[in-house]
């Protein structure tokens, strides 16, 4: 299964973060979900985290996507030492997608009101 | 503690220093947050009758113990301070990030007390708190000024991307640091705690920009329960069509409903209809025209906001809004009827930082006063009949009180009165009306009048709704509205997705799986109504009394609309007594007594 983003409709409520942070920790706190919203003047960009990398960094710059300029760093899913977010603010442990379980049920996805975030069979 | 940080953040700008205080239990438990709290510190901590733009004003931003929850379209903080507009207390409201990020750092409250030498801009990082010089933003607009923050504190902090990207900001544009009276508290480039002029308090204490960047957590008293309640409010939402009908069109649905029932405010409310509206009745039409996406405040699934695009290149790619407010006032009010010129007019005040709503009288008001000849072209320096697009200089001339913007700068009576036609300017208690025309619906009147803020269109449920336009019982919904949006305000809910019909009920139910409060609806309504009177008798102290609950005689007197006036003087008599109030408009003893401020009215009646 996977979780498609459409950042064309996603608002930037970030209610997604609300949800993950909700049902991992029991608590509220955006630091500590592991999904993040990037919001451009002109567009907002749901990132999921992937899985924790310690390998030197390749992909900085700007890069084009569907006609807007996005860091590159923004759309990488890597949870790396690097970026602030995919990991814990206190420890630093790195965090990472579970898809909340299994059978999968993202909270990102129940919680997504505009239904930019869809769940998808492969 | 669920909820709550418990922590109140005291800044003196006067000695730069900082100090960090518990936050009572008592403030919590009866005054929840938001609104209801900041009039509680206000009251006890400032003499009423100081000059608002004095160092003796304080400056508050609250959150509530819903900020930042989840908890559907609660993510606003509230500024309170005494007003330099209506010289009432005043608690405009603000959504975006900046109120969750001050959540997240660990405060409820921050208090800015005295006035910086110099001015400066603070940032909240957590626990944190960090004083900067601002000399070289001072002048800079309000978009800019957000950039420079960002890019200062992107060396200053070594963020990335992404903690620049959360961080909320409030700051102040050039209209604010001029001291304009109703200049605006703007966030997030574009969005504003706009009534009653608190920029100009930010401004008169040095103060350019606060930014809250918070990683902390907020703590929920029962988070299985409180995700299915959340569940179930999406199913209704969805179920009813409410989150389809207000992301599509947002407030842009309005106009057409004005038309429709004779209250869209037209060249200064010289009419309830505009010919110039009529092509935007269908949301779709302005939504073709302007929009590029939708924008959400901080977790509300309703995306009521709309950026917007105008062909100008003397305008950035995109902008915020414009809302129906904004659309009414400096449009239809003012004979504008395109809305690429609206576009702009909300761009400009978005940028100088002035609220659109005050900013359409004073201009609709200017405007009037040349058609009748009373202010001559001399003193302007051009032409400005109804729809003259000269108003786009004239609210930059306010912004920054050159010429005759000077004067208008001072508020709407100030302006109106040098001219010898006060009556003219369409406000109450200093505030301009909002958009809709009170002869309308008696109903409106009585709410614009009453207000404790001055004309504000928040601050009860508006008359559309079965039993709020039926006149055996608006006065009563008027009461019952006026308390229950108080506690809204505390909460801090969005009040125009929980006001009285839609979702009144949800307040205590949030309340109870974020806090663990017990507090039912009827509970928190007598909180409100307490509130409502503190409210009131800080008016009194501040030196307004009854006589003060006024419209001005163009609603009172001409008939302009449906052929009707507003009995305002029966009405208020009927209202006051459902206040428990005497004829008068000021509270009773028995009334003080049943709500337990007997302390609070010692001096006043």
């Amino acid at each position: 299964m996977r979780i498609k983003i459409d950042h064309k409709i996603c608002t930037g409520c970030k209610q997604c973060e609300i949800a993950c942070s909700l049902a991992h920790t029991g608590s509220v706190n955006p630091w500590r979900s592991r999904i993040r919203v990037f919001v451009g003047e002109d567009f907002c960009l749901p990132v999921i985290a992937g899985p924790y990398t310690e390998a030197a960094c390749n992909s900085l710059g700007i890069r084009m996507v569907e006609g807007i300029e996005v860091d590159a760093c923004v759309i990488c899913r890597a949870s790396c030492p690097a970026k602030s977010v995919y990991k814990e603010p206190d420890t630093g442990i790195p965090l990472k997608c579970d898809f909340c379980g299994d059978p999968p049920n993202p909270q990102c996805v129940q919680w997504c009101a505009p239904n930019a975030l869809t769940l998808e069979e492969d | 503690m669920y909820g709550w940080n418990g922590k109140i953040l005291r800044i003196d700008l006067t000695r730069g220093t900082q100090k960090v205080e518990e936050l009572p239990a008592y403030l919590m438990r009866e005054y929840i947050g938001g609104r209801a709290m900041g009039d509680r510190i206000l009251f006890d901590e400032i003499d009423p009758r100081i000059d608002a733009l004095s160092p003796e004003n304080k400056l508050i931003f609250l959150t509530g113990p819903l900020t930042g929850t989840g908890a559907p379209a609660a993510s606003r903080f509230i500024v309170t301070a005494k007003s330099p507009l209506s010289n009432c207390v005043s608690s405009p409201c603000c959504g975006g990030y900046f109120g969750p990020n001050l959540k997240y750092s660990g405060w409820d409250v921050v208090i800015f007390e005295g006035k910086s030498p110099e001015p400066v801009y603070i940032t909240i990082q957590n626990e944190r708190v960090d004083f900067h010089p601002a000399k070289h933003m001072w002048g800079m607009e309000s978009a800019e000024t957000e950039k420079e923050i960002r890019h200062e504190m992107k060396k200053m902090y070594n963020l990335d991307n992404w903690a620049l990207n959360s961080m909320g900001i409030a700051d102040i544009g050039p209209a604010g640091e001029n001291l304009v009276r109703f200049a605006a508290i703007m966030s997030d480039g574009g969005r504003a705690a706009g009534r009653s002029g608190l920029g100009a308090v930010m401004g008169s204490k040095n103060l350019k920009a606060l930014a809250a960047l918070g990683t902390g957590q907020v703590n929920i008293y029962d988070p299985e329960g409180f995700r299915r309640a959340v569940m179930d409010f999406y199913k209704e939402g969805r179920d009813t069509g409410e989150f389809y009908k207000r992301r599509r069109f947002g407030t842009w649905g309005l106009p057409g409903r004005a038309n429709a029932s004779k209250s869209q405010a037209t060249n200064n409310f010289k009419s309830g209809y505009s010919e110039a509206f009529v092509k935007y009745e269908d949301p779709e039409v302005t939504r073709a025209l302007i929009r590029v996406r939708d924008e959400a405040c901080f977790s509300c699934p309703f995306s009521c906001g709309k950026r917007s695009r105008i062909k100008d290149p003397e305008y950035p790619l995109t902008a915020k809004g414009p809302e129906h407010e904004t659309m009414a006032l400096l449009g239809a009010n003012c004979g504008l009827g395109d809305m690429e010129d609206i576009c702009r007019a909300n761009y400009l005040c978005n940028e100088l930082g002035m609220d659109t709503i005050t900013a359409g009288t004073m201009i609709s008001c200017a405007m009037e006063l040349f058609e009748e000849g009373y202010l001559p072209e001399k003193d302007l320096g051009f032409p400005l009949e109804f729809g003259n697009t000269n108003m786009f200089k004239l609210l930059k001339m306010i912004a920054h009180r050159e010429g005759i913007g000077d004067l208008m700068a001072e508020g709407g009576w100030a302006f109106a009165s040098k001219y010898g036609h006060a009556e003219l300017f369409m406000g109450i208690k200093g505030m301009g009306i909002p958009a809709w025309h009170p002869q309308a619906f008696d109903a409106l009147g009585l709410q614009y009048a009453t207000c404790n803020t001055g004309g504000a269109h928040t601050k009860s449920t508006m008359p559309f709704y079965e039993g709020r336009k039926d006149p055996a019982y608006f006065v009563e919904f008027t009461k019952k509205d006026q308390d229950y949006i108080c506690m809204a305000d505390s909460g801090v809910l969005c009040w125009i997705i929980y006001h009285g019909p839609l979702w009144g009920e949800k307040l205590s139910e949030w309340l109870h799986y974020v806090t663990g409060s017990d507090q039912t609806k009827e509970d928190l309504d007598r909180l409100g109504e307490r509130v409502w009177n503190l409210e009131r008798l800080f008016n009194m102290k501040a030196g307004l009394a009854g006589k003060m609950d006024q419209l001005p005689p163009r609603i009172t007197t001409e008939p302009r609309v449906k052929n009707r006036i507003v009995p305002l003087d029966d009405l208020l008599v009927e209202y006051y007594k459902w206040r428990g109030w005497d004829q008068n408009g000021v509270p009773t003893k028995e009334k003080l007594k049943e709500l337990g401020l007997e302390k609070e009215g010692e001096g006043v009646i």
